[in-house]
């Protein structure tokens, strides 16, 4: 489109592609900002910055006579306490896993939750689940780690007279309750979206007992417009159950359906599914266009993309709308102007969809009831019902109207709320009117909270009933009409807590049986599935496979044509600057945001970590730089208004967004949380708007954003860090400069047509190609891979081939096609390795630890580019370039083609993580577990209050997540990838106890089994039949930097994308 | 064998029918229920003592089968009980000095002889070339001149350093190694009376190690397995068994456990046992109160058992018994003991050394890394029999071809690091 493009190929951000040098630099700087020297400097711990003869003399002494003293000691005598009493299922050192399901406001995934002597430690997917499929999420993943929160309530909590928390027994609560209330008393129950079919039975019981109770559903990222709109056009208020994989036209106007919205596992499976190219000669896959106002997740994955303003979401769907009605004979509707070239995109657009009737799917993430009616009928109207939109199994993940709290809030207000209880929801935070809600608690009677965890509601409430972590509870989901998930508990609750339900069963009180028994929900869960589930060898099965299916009855849904009845309430796009409210990947709305290793995980699509940065459209001048707002460059902090609300942000430059708008993550900046969340990022929640029918907008028009006001201090953004950028000196200046910058200043700017790729000059990082030519790239790949292996028939290490050909030889697999970069993998990792989160300072000096990253390049139109997700891990290299250069054999080769680490060994000169072309090698610079007794080791996390200023999972509770096979590593130690070698000995030992060979599923690592659309296949390529070796038969593989002759054990599947001609905007 | 439990003891059983024919007894055996219904008296009245439980029946035993399943019974009942097993004596024996010690001590003091002599012979050629020249004769150095010489000074203090060197090296390689360890246990548990005389494999108490990679130390729950039928011990009676009881909460005065064990007071759990050890001190001594000497007994007991069962972090006697650890990796070491006893089929002696002859367990191999290797450079891969193995194609072929006779643990990559660094 804009020929300055093609002078870079791919790139990374902008200052890559305008070649900045604070780009240079920083792809440049190995280890920046490594010594400790300046460490103590900038801490100010030592009073001098540079280390003196005396210093030296000091520590000298000090380290001898402590070694001395070390060595005099006795070896302390340790103990070993075996149990009074077995359990039989239970054999220390052997993993139990019990199926179980992670449900929280709407979300939902069937997991499988590892447990070591008798402490969950993991969550793997559920193969057996007809909805996720065996797939995760990051946030699944991660929900491991908030068991063990430090933050979470210890006991009840009562607030006393002077206002203050007081911890109470479960009978004061009890007590509190039934002396506050009575059956006639006016009572509300405030919830997120139920999952839980016997949740609401409780409820209902509840409802039974005090007949004057209402309940307020509400999601804190609203679908309730969806429901409202098949409510008129249906006649049912549901989700359409939406079929992705049966979808050749994918249209997606402000819906991140494979990141956050209302099922993005099921829909990563489903889309995955229609796009991985099996063979290149006959090669199929869906077309994704995706119309939005930021660049979400889902973009970066979408074949076309039309940037438009969040307030034109309503003229777009209008318009699609009037297009297919024309086409297909329905009334069409009066729509308002868009511009001509998203005019002429979006007619494209309904043109696709329109050439794939009934195998085409429209879904939008508008809550606007007018908007999401058009989509209903745009999807009737393409004879997608019942084929893409299932309107019999629908989805039941988003429940809640918002309208429903804010009626009760008025009723609060007025005095007509005798109690209120919160059910696990955050009203206070999650609302844009969330501080008025909060108000209006002080002038209701009872405000009791059953929160786990101390939150902006519950420190608002009068009393706190703490439920159970879900890893600690019973339980069920229904997510889709007819598909039913367990949850049971998989450790016995750590603290004084109790579930929810038990808290609503023994406040309907009295004449309950059930209550009496040790577990009453327990009881009442059997007793509500009895019909389904009558003996206990059926509840058994049940148990262990997690999930059961059944057939429910016809929804009733049929269509009606409604439209015309609110089609004028549709948004109108209006002129000035917008801003659009989102969710990212990691945090979503927030609950979890107190969750380290979700803070930790870098946003797939900004790269940052530990905050909400506002996206900036950037801007190409024609000639080198790419100009963002005000000249506001990464890092920078501004003011953004609106209305007469100002709230400073760090800024990113983002491609892809669109121009005068800006996009901000929602659930940031809590206030009240544990520490890993507090204030971390800013809360725009009271920013959301509300329509004319008390939905919630996502976005903000007449937003002014201010220039540079000051400089981030911990700018978090791993954006530059661990590129693969090599470094030469320069000819005349002799100075030490990027490669790349080398190669572009000599071809002159503008004039190089190709090999500019990411930050190296001409390497194989990604490789990329468009369905119509895949075969004809198949051909060149090939023929650029046989260069490369003839360049690299010289090794250094000739002969051991044979050592390769025998026994296992690991590899790995990657599909870039299938990747779409949401994450689960990275936090999978961190969970099984045992990696430490390091923090916000730290990650903000290139300091994070995550041996799997996942790169993000973008390529094509500089203005509105294409992405690529690339997971990038230790590579495994036959001819590994750290191997050589370690000083001390810490790394090494092993006989199955496995590039091994030993902790003990490495003395840290990080030789090896210089050597490393893939930069996947991971320095301790500091006791990031407080592991040895010397605080001044420890990391200093930047926060506000130095009093918890100990590493995260440093303390006792926390540890109690580690893996136990695999080692913490101390200070001063380089770490990576292993390929999570200690399930390959674990597989390896079940396949030899039994006697039998190897097969694919003895082995998978923690990444392949998180991922939810199977991007990643791990094995032993010696083995013929493995899986492995039939997806490294394809002709679309290629080694990253196979020209450097690393010969690594990561192939990597080129992407392909199907991109239609002239769509994009 | 002698007390009755859920039944009544083997041991004297004939004695007991002896007043009926012996086809009764033989009836009784094949199938008790039939001679209850049938109203036999003797049947009767013990289906009376011990209902509702059932004795099960062995309707296929032939009289040959029971006559000498009772003659084993009558044998073991009647012997002679043995004495406790006088321990081996382990590694006690002190290291014999050998006569290569004396042999340096004498070249020494020999060569310390020659030296002088020669020295004192230079000496005088040096003097009687000195008064053949007419020259001054050098006043011959005192000893003390001699060991404070610049010499011997500098060799002494090059010796320290070498010697000095040589013992940190040494002391630092072995550093945290307890080869040889073998701490007093809160329970005098004996392997030689279990493993040894009592002949129990090792994995019946030790189940971990098939399956898991730990071999764990049993639970006071297995014990129970046994000693609720042996309540006393062979060689200190009560005062070590009443621990395990104590721990779990078994009453051997009324043969049953204890209920809400754990929520008794330390003082009530004293109550149970001190009866218990004065009931059977009085019944082995045939007296009807206790003795001053009984009472001590009971006292000393008690005091054993509340030191072994509590201490700093534990108040309750009720709980775990706290063992010493003696066997320990560091934690960036993997081991897994099925791995070694399932595939590797290693006998445990190989690593623990003669356990069954140990009354005190120690440590007997070093478990340092190079004992590790060694051991998988020389062991042979048990290749034949297991599938697994037939992934490494080239070694089974190179075998039939006769070009390899065997594969040790290191060709299969056992000397790598992450087979047990990870």
């Amino acid at each position: 489109m804009k020929d300055q493009t093609s002078y870079k190929d791919i790139w990374i951000g902008s200052e890559d592609l305008g070649r900045e040098e604070k780009f240079i630099e920083l792809a440049t700087q190995e280890m920046p900002d490594a010594s400790i020297a300046s460490t103590l400097a900038q801490g100010g711990s030592f009073a001098s910055a540079s280390t003196g003869r005396r210093d030296f003399l000091k520590y000298l002494g000090f380290s001898i006579g402590a070694a001395t003293i070390a060595a005099s000691c006795e070896i302390p005598v340790k103990k070993a306490i075996p149990f009074v009493t077995k359990p039989d299922d239970l054999v220390p050192g052997i993993a139990n896993y019990y199926a179980s399901t992670i449900a929280q406001g709407g979300d939902y995934c069937s997991v499988l939750v590892k447990t070591r002597e008798g402490r969950p430690i993991k969550i793997e997917g559920n193969s057996l689940s007809g909805i996720t499929g065996g797939g995760t999420s990051a946030r699944a993943q991660a929900a491991v780690l908030s068991l063990y929160d430090t933050h979470r309530l210890k006991s009840p909590q009562i607030k006393n007279s002077e206002g203050q928390f007081e911890a109470a027994s479960w009978q004061q609560i009890d007590d509190l309750v039934s002396s506050t209330i009575s059956p006639t008393s006016k009572i509300a129950i405030v919830s997120h979206t139920m999952l839980s079919p016997t949740e609401k039975q409780v409820v209902k019981d509840f409802q039974t007992k005090y007949s004057n109770t209402t309940v307020a559903v509400y999601d804190a990222s609203s679908s309730a417009a969806i429901l409202r709109a098949n409510q008129l056009m249906y006649g049912v208020s549901m989700i359409p159950g939406y079929h992705f994989d049966k979808a050749k036209v994918i249209v997606s106007v402000q819906a991140d359906f494979l990141g956050t919205w209302i099922s993005p596992i099921q829909f990563a499976r489903q889309y995955a599914a229609g796009r991985k190219i099996e063979d290149p000669k006959d090669a199929k896959m869906s077309r994704h266009i995706q119309i939005e106002s930021y660049m979400s997740l889902s973009g970066t994955n979408a074949d076309n993309r039309i940037r438009i303003k969040p307030s034109e979401i309503g003229a777009v769907l209008a318009r699609i709308y009037n297009k297919i009605a024309s086409a297909k004979g329905g009334s069409t509707v009066s729509a308002p102007e868009l511009s001509q070239s998203i005019a002429a995109s979006v007619d494209k657009t309904a043109n696709e969809l329109l050439s794939a009737s009934g195998q085409s799917l429209l879904v939008s993430g508008s809550n606007n009831v007018a908007e999401q009616a058009m989509v209903c009928a745009i999807n009737h109207l393409l004879g997608n019902e019942g084929k893409t939109v299932d309107i019999e199994q629908y989805s039941l993940q988003r429940q809640g109207d918002e309208k429903s709290v804010s009626n009760l809030m008025t009723s609060m207000n007025s005095g007509q709320v005798d109690a209120l209880i919160i059910l696990g929801a955050n009203p206070v935070f999650e609302l844009p009117y969330g501080a008025a809600f909060a108000e209006a608690m002080g002038k209701v009677g009872l405000t009791i909270s059953t929160a786990g965890a101390m939150n902006e509601t519950a420190a608002a409430c009068r009393a706190i009933a703490p439920s159970h972590h879900m890893l600690e509870s019973w339980g069920d989901a229904e997510p889709v009409r007819g598909h039913i998930s367990m949850i049971q508990p998989t450790i016995a609750p750590l603290f004084d807590t109790r579930q929810r339900e038990t808290s609503l069963l023994k406040w309907i009180g009295d004449d309950n049986t059930l209550l009496i028994t040790d577990q009453p929900y327990l009881e009442y869960l059997k007793k509500n599935w009895a019909s389904h589930v009558s003996t206990q060898a059926a509840w058994n099965e049940l148990l262990h496979d997690g999930v059961f299916t059944y057939t429910p009855e016809s929804s009733g849904a049929s269509y009606t044509d409604n439209l015309a009845s609110v089609a004028s309430k549709i948004s109108k796009p209006g002129g000035g600057t917008e801003i659009t409210f989102m969710e990212t990947v990691a945090i979503g709305t927030g609950l979890d945001a107190n969750n380290p290793w979700l803070q930790e995980m870098t946003d797939p699509v900004t790269r940052c970590a530990w905050g909400n940065y506002l996206a900036l459209p950037v801007h190409f001048d024609g000639t080198r730089k790419f100009i963002a707002h005000e000249n506001l460059s990464d890092g920078d902090l501004a003011e953004v208004t609106i209305g007469d609300q100002t709230l400073k942000v760090p800024v990113v430059k983002q491609f892809g967004q669109t121009p005068d708008s800006f996009a901000l993550a929602l659930g940031y900046g809590r206030t009240v949380t544990g520490r890993a969340g507090i204030n971390v990022g800013v809360n725009v929640h009271p920013w959301l708007a509300t329509d004319v029918d008390g939905l919630t907008q996502y976005y903000a028009s007449g937003v002014t954003v201010s220039g540079k006001k000051g400089k981030e201090e911990y700018f978090s953004c791993v954006q530059y860090h661990h590129t693969m950028g090599v470094t030469a000196e320069d000819a005349k200046t002799k100075q030490t400069i990027n490669a790349d910058e080398a190669a572009t200043v000599f071809m002159t700017y503008g004039l190089v047509d190709q090999g500019f790729q990411g930050s190296l000059v001409n390497r194989t990082i990604i490789r990329k190609s468009h369905l119509d030519h895949v075969e004809a790239f198949s051909h060149d790949l090939a023929e650029e891979r046989h260069h490369h292996q003839e360049l690299n028939k010289q090794q250094v290490y000739p002969g051991h081939d044979d050592v390769y050909a025998r026994g296992h030889q690991w590899g790995m697999h990657v599909d870039l096609n299938a990747c779409i970069g949401c994450g689960a993998c990275t936090v999978a990792c961190m969970a099984e390795n045992n990696v430490p989160v390091v923090g916000k300072r730290e990650v903000s000096r290139h300091h994070e630890m995550a041996w799997l990253r996942i790169d993000r390049y973008f390529y094509g139109d500089v203005d509105n580019p294409s992405a690529v997700y690339q997971p990038m891990m230790c590579q495994h290299c036959n001819n590994a370039p750290c191997e050589n250069v370690c000083p001390v054999n810490a790394t090494n080769h092993s006989a199955e083609g496995l590039n091994q680490m030993a902790y003990n060994r490495c003395v840290g000169t990080r030789y090896c993580a210089n050597n490393c072309p893939y930069k996947v090698r991971r320095f301790n610079w500091l006791d990031y577990n407080a592991a040895d007794l010397w605080p001044i080791n420890e990391a200093d996390l930047g926060l506000e209050s130095d009093s918890d200023d100990i590493p995260y999972g440093a303390d006792n509770l926390t540890r109690m997540v580690l893996n136990p096979d695999v080692t913490v590593r101390s200070r001063g130690v380089i770490e990576k990838c292993s390929f999570c070698v200690q399930r390959i000995q674990e597989g390896k030992l079940r396949a030899k106890t039994e006697e039998r060979l190897l097969r694919d599923a003895d082995v998978k690592t923690a990444c392949q089994t998180a991922c939810p659309t199977g991007a990643i296949t791990f094995g032993d390529s010696n083995n013929a039949e493995g899986e492995l070796s039939k997806k490294l038969a394809s002709p679309l593989n290629y080694l990253v930097l196979e020209e450097v002759n690393t010969r690594s054990a990561v192939n990597y599947k080129a992407r392909v994308i199907n991109k239609a001609e002239g769509v994009d905007a | 064998m002698k007390d009755d439990l859920t039944g009544p003891a083997l041991g004297g059983a004939q004695e007991r029918w002896s007043e009926y024919p012996q086809e009764d007894l033989y009836n009784w055996i094949r199938n008790s229920q039939a001679m209850i219904a049938a109203g036999h008296p003797r049947a009767v009245e013990m289906w009376n003592k011990y209902k509702p439980t059932v004795m099960t029946s062995f309707p296929g035993f032939t009289d040959e089968d029971i006559a000498s399943v009772l003659l084993f019974i009558d044998e073991q009942y009647n012997k002679v009980p043995a004495g406790p097993v006088v321990a081996a004596g382990g590694g006690a024996t002190a290291p014999q000095d050998q006569p290569g010690k004396y042999i340096y001590f004498f070249l020494f003091a020999i060569l310390a002889v020659v030296v002088s002599v020669l020295s004192r012979v230079i000496y005088n050629l040096r003097a009687m070339v000195a008064a053949e020249d007419g020259v001054d004769i050098p006043k011959q150095k005192s000893l003390l001149q001699m060991l404070t010489s610049k010499g011997v000074v500098g060799f002494l203090i090059f010796a320290l350093v070498v010697f000095g060197g040589y013992t940190t090296v040494n002391n630092g390689v072995s550093f945290g190694r307890q080869q040889g360890y073998a701490p007093e246990q809160p329970v005098k548990f004996s392997h030689a009376t279990h493993a040894g005389v009592q002949g129990i494999d090792c994995q019946y108490c030790h189940d971990g190690a098939r399956r898991s990679k730990h071999a764990s130390i049993p639970a006071a729950n297995t014990c129970m397995n046994c000693h609720k039928a042996i309540e006393k011990g062979s060689t200190y009676g009560t005062q070590e068994l009443t621990k395990i009881f104590a721990s779990i909460g078994y009453d051997p005065s009324t043969d049953k456990y204890v209920e809400n064990y754990d929520q008794l007071s330390n003082e009530e759990i004293k109550a149970i046992y001190t009866k218990w050890i004065g009931d059977s001190y009085m019944k082995d001594n045939e007296l009807t109160s206790l003795d001053r000497k009984g009472e001590r007994t009971v006292s000393e007991q008690w005091e054993g058992i509340e030191s072994a069962l509590t201490n700093d972090l534990k108040e309750n006697i009720a709980g775990p018994i706290e063992w010493t650890r003696i066997h320990m990796l560091p934690d960036h070491v993997y081991f897994n003991h099925s791995q070694h006893v399932n595939i590797g089929k290693l006998a445990c002696q190989q690593c623990h050394g003669k356990v069954e002859e140990m009354d005190l367990m120690y440590q007997y191999a070093p478990l340092s890394m190079g004992w590790c290797i060694n051991c998988h450079r020389e062991t042979e891969v048990k290749f034949t029999g297991n599938d697994y193995y037939n992934t490494y194609k080239q070694y089974h072929d190179a075998i039939a071809k006769g070009e390899r006779t065997k594969v040790t643990v290191e060709d299969i990559g056992g000397l790598e690091c992450q087979k047990c660094h990870y």
